[in-house]
């Protein structure tokens, strides 16, 4: 167990900021739909070892803020072709919190 | 040089209860596995990896899975031994032997992975569907990962189910496993299946049923599945602390005599052969079903191993070191002179091993190593060399010669550079010893390619004149390989002048010589040499000596031929010619299993992507390249995957430029220093970090890159970044277009090379709209951020409309908005120069001088140059400078 967390905390993959703009605005269909459609992008990231951990959209639905742990930007670009997402700009990024510094 | 098919896998026929029990925890996995199964029933191949720690239940999965496919699928099944060096083909053996036909006279030929993957491939096709399991593959040796990439490869249109089982812990990141995985992935889809361990609940239940304390047994065992069932069938009232003393509790309850057996069965790898075992313990034989009855052997085709490879090596280990030694020994002889009449080399060479006598290993490892480079696993001929050569001293200094040039040709061939010029160093000191002074001179030739490849040109030149002094008085074969191994070093140094000459010499020499190897490769290095200049000679030479390899069916030298016109082609950048030579190159180098030109080859792949404009592809080409730690092919995966990130904007574009520098600084050699240097400088002005941009190119000129066909490129980023320093006279015609101002003309050149990205950035320097525009359509098309923001930018500087974020309103600095080139040209008009002046002082046209000038007076609003720079200076425009 232990040499299993040793090696995890070794491999950890790097954290990216993805940045998407939707001219038509975002829109997730609601319901079993929506879903299913969350579903399969999850399993299509799987794939190429991308995980989606969180995003952030405006309040005008055009733009977006994804939070992914992947191995390299090739593959978050792989997987958003296959997810059919655009792509703006990909930024490198470590967590920062605030208790970190009370 | 012929192989007896002896199968290694024992099916298990008798499951006792625990086994079965074991199983608990994996519907999901055999539900994945059968759903992959029906995919390929309809004949479209799946990939499945199952893999986790020693002990979790791989094989008993898959087993499990197999058992319950039943008829509906025909089931393949090899083993990778664990032998201190595998057999060559390992597993294919047993396939081969379940199969029959085509694949197994294939293998008794002693075919070829490649002949090898294309029979398994005919035997798939024919009797579909089939799963095909792989199994232990973090122990496999290179013959049957190159089977398992060729077949892997085109999975998807075979009706097979192809498994692979490894211990992950087992496969580091530059494993051969790994990098197998990575190509195969890459072309198949590939379903992972990873094994955990049972769950707290699991071995209580089990524990249970044998009256066992639950939480005491998964401290223990922590849910290791092959430890739980160890525990539970020795059955001891005290819990064994670890796997070895819970099998060796097992053993413990053997008789004397089955106990002896056992430790027969647990020496003899991959497995006993029933007359083997009856040769080696003669006495305990009749006990062989008490051992049976046991659980910790298995038997099945005529012969007999312990059941887990966890197991035997506890068995193994625990048996008093001269009984050992006296199997292995034993084992030895007997497998020398088998019933079957052929001997196993690599076996032979296991037992020789395990005995530590020096004499038997020098007899038997060599053999071992000649048959593992016959079928392709040099990497396993290389490590055999290498045990044969501890004991050097124990054969005569003919064969130590030839020992240790073997082991260096094989050590170069899986890359291990450092190997291979230490074994070749201690080849040549034997020669030398002989006396043999052809010998040493083709030694001290091929010695130089090795240092060369390692690192270093001014060593490899020193020895390649060493040889050349001993030949020149020995004229034959091997001063001719001298000579044209001097004109390679010498392209490698920037003169190819130098090169020419040596290439004319050795060809004048093979011409007397009726060689036909020998004039292949003459002819392929003045092919070299004139095509590096462009000679048009040059390149149909090069396509000659291919053709020729091809009919001699030599095939290294065929590869070497499709190198030399892909690395050429694609300095000169002559794209369109090239990937067919990729294709070829790739082709010879599987049907010779030679590895250490195919990641070079997919490496020069990924850079033509790159100028095509085929990022994506060239990102993944290039991560292949990256699992293998070839100098030569990391370096251009390197500059593609970093550039790639750098024109797209994404990050870590620094983490193989860097890794590129790493690696070309040590070789001080020009043609990769500079290549780095152009990157990294143009890595750094996409940045906008113009400083540093000039600080790379100042280290590839420290180097002597001035003069050469690189300088053109690397003052052309100078010049981006803002230094004011004289175009040079050599160098890509493209990058003096530019610099001179003639972007429209550079951009066309670059358009007819097909590079759409140079092409378009070329067009940054116009001040026209539609040009403007089209460039940025073209970096939206590419999806090369940077490039879109500078575009965007110049649009708006010119006063453009309908520009992305918004128009641009005229800012103070620039009242007129004044273009950087109409700026300059104003500054000169002020200095009372004429057009012509102009032109010649800005290295441009006089028409583009007219339409500066044009353009200038229409947006200050005036009719003549006096009138430009009085209203010019009313505005306050600050001067250019």
């Amino acid at each position: 167990m232990r040499a299993r967390a040793r090696r995890s905390i070794l491999r950890r993959m790097p954290r990216y900021l993805v940045e998407r703009t939707f001219p038509q605005g975002l829109e997730i269909p609601l319901g079993e739909e929506g879903v299913q459609l969350c579903r399969s992008m999850v399993q299509r990231n799987a794939g190429e070892d991308v995980t989606w951990l969180s995003s952030y959209v405006s309040a005008d639905k055009h733009k977006t803020f994804c939070i992914y742990d992947a191995p390299t930007p090739e593959a978050i670009r792989r997987t958003a072709e296959r997810n059919e997402l655009p792509v703006d700009r990909i930024t490198k990024v470590r967590v920062l919190d605030p208790y970190f510094y009370a | 040089m012929c192989a007896a098919i002896v199968p290694t896998r024992a099916i298990d026929e008798t499951k006792s209860e625990v086994e079965s029990v074991g199983l608990l925890e994996r519907s999901g996995e055999l539900a994945a596995l059968a759903e992959l199964l029906s995919a390929a029933r309809k004949g479209s191949g799946r990939l499945a990896l199952v893999y986790g720690e020693a002990g979790i239940g791989k094989t008993a999965l898959v087993r499990r899975f197999c058992e319950d496919a039943g008829a509906s699928a025909r089931v393949l099944w090899g083993v990778c031994d664990a032998l201190f060096t595998p057999r060559p083909l390992g597993p294919l053996l047993d396939i081969a032997h379940d199969a029959g036909g085509g694949l197994a006279e294939v293998i008794e030929a002693g075919g070829t992975p490649y002949e090898v993957a294309i029979a398994l491939e005919r035997e798939l096709t024919e009797r579909p569907p089939t799963i095909l399991v792989f199994e232990d593959m973090h122990l496999a040796d290179e013959a049957t990962l190159d089977v398992l990439r060729l077949v892997g490869r085109r999975a998807a249109e075979l009706p097979v189910l192809l498994i692979v089982t490894y211990r992950d812990e087992a496969v580091g990141r530059f494993h051969p496993l790994r990098l197998v995985l990575g190509e195969v992935a890459a072309a198949s889809p590939v379903a992972r299946v990873r094994l955990s361990r049972l769950s707290r609940d699991a071995v209580a239940g089990m524990a249970g049923t044998h009256g066992v304390l639950g939480g005491e047994l998964y401290r223990t065992t922590a849910g290791n599945p092959f430890f739980v069932t160890e525990v539970l069938a020795a059955g001891d009232e005290q819990m064994p602390e670890t796997v070895r003393d819970a099998v060796l509790g097992r053993a413990a309850r053997l008789s004397v005599g089955a106990r002896r057996l056992l430790d027969a069965i647990a020496v003899a790898r991959p497995q006993s052969e029933l007359w083997l075992l009856k040769a080696l313990v003669p006495d305990d034989i009749e006990l062989l079903e008490e051992a049976s009855a046991s659980g910790i052997v298995s038997e099945a085709a005529g012969a007999v191993s312990v059941r887990h490879e966890l197991a035997r090596l506890a068995v193994e280990d625990s048996i008093p070191a001269n009984r050992r030694e006296a199997l292995h020994r034993r084992a030895l002889e007997l497998l020398a002179e088998p019933p079957s009449g052929v001997p196993e080399p690599a076996r032979l060479a296991h037992h020789a091993e395990a005995v530590g006598d020096g004499s038997l290993v020098a007899t038997f490892a060599p053999l071992a190593a000649a048959q593992a480079s016959s079928l392709g696993a040099h990497r396993e001929a290389a490590v055999h060399y290498r045990r044969a050569l501890r004991f050097a001293e124990l054969v005569p200094l003919d064969v130590r010669a030839q020992l240790f040039a073997g082991c260096a040709w094989e050590s170069f061939l899986v890359v291990e550079f450092d190997e291979a010029v230490a074994a070749q160093r201690e080849a040549i000191a034997c020669c030398d010893q002989l006396g043999d002074r052809r010998q040493q001179g083709a030694a001290l030739s091929f010695l130089a390619q090795l240092l060369w490849q390692a690192g270093s040109l001014p060593e490899a030149l020193a020895a390649v004149k060493e040889s050349l002094a001993l030949l020149g008085e020995h004229p034959g074969p091997e001063l001719v390989t001298a000579r044209c191994q001097m004109a390679h070093l010498q392209l490698a140094a920037e003169d190819p002048e130098a090169a020419l000459t040596w290439a004319q010499r050795a060809q004048q020499l093979a011409a007397d010589l009726d060689d036909a190897p020998t004039r292949i490769m003459a002819l392929q290095t003045v092919g070299w040499a004139e095509f590096y200049t462009g000679g048009s000679g040059g390149l149909e030479k090069l396509v000659s000596s291919l053709e020729m390899a091809k009919r001699s069916g030599v095939d290294w030298m065929a590869v070497m031929a499709c190198v030399i016109i892909v690395r050429t082609a694609c300095r000169r950048r002559e794209y369109e010619i090239v990937e067919p030579y990729i294709r070829a190159g790739l082709e010879h180098s599987s049907l010779g299993d030679y590895d250490v030109f195919r990641y070079y080859l997919l490496a020069w792949r990924s850079m033509v992507l790159l100028a095509r404009g085929d990022w994506a592809q060239a990102a993944q080409v290039a991560q292949i390249c990256l699992a293998n730690p070839c100098p030569f092919a990391r370096i251009h995966a390197l500059i593609a995957l970093g550039l790639v990130r750098a024109r797209r904007g994404d990050p870590d574009a620094w983490e193989p430029l860097d890794e590129g520098l790493a690696l070309a600084q040590p070789r001080h050699e020009i043609q990769w220093i500079a290549q780095v240097a152009i990157a990294r400088a143009e890595a750094a002005w996409l940045e906008g970090r113009s400083e540093d941009a000039i600080a790379e190119t100042d280290a590839a000129f420290a180097e002597g890159a001035a003069g050469t066909w690189w300088a053109g490129a690397l003052a052309y980023w100078r010049w981006r970044a803002g230094a004011d320093e004289s175009i040079p006279e050599v160098g890509e015609e493209q990058y003096r277009l530019e610099m001179a101002g003639e972007w429209a003309a550079a951009s066309e050149r670059w358009q007819a090379i097909g590079c759409p990205y140079e092409a378009a950035f070329a067009l940054l320097d116009a001040d026209d709209d539609a040009s403007l525009r089209s460039a940025l359509a073209e970096f939206q098309r590419l999806g090369a951020g940077p490039a879109i923001r500078l575009a965007t930018a110049r649009l708006r500087e010119i006063g453009a409309r309908g520009v992305p974020r918004g128009p641009h309103a005229a800012t103070r600095e620039n009242p007129a908005s004044l273009t950087r080139r109409e700026l300059e040209v104003l500054d000169l008009v002020a200095d009372g120069l004429r057009n012509a002046e102009i032109a010649e002082r800005l290295f441009v046209s006089e028409r583009t001088v007219d339409h500066h000038v044009s353009a200038i007076l229409r947006k200050l609003g005036v009719s003549n140059r006096l009138q430009a720079v009085t209203e010019a200076t009313r505005l306050g425009i600050p001067a250019e400078r």
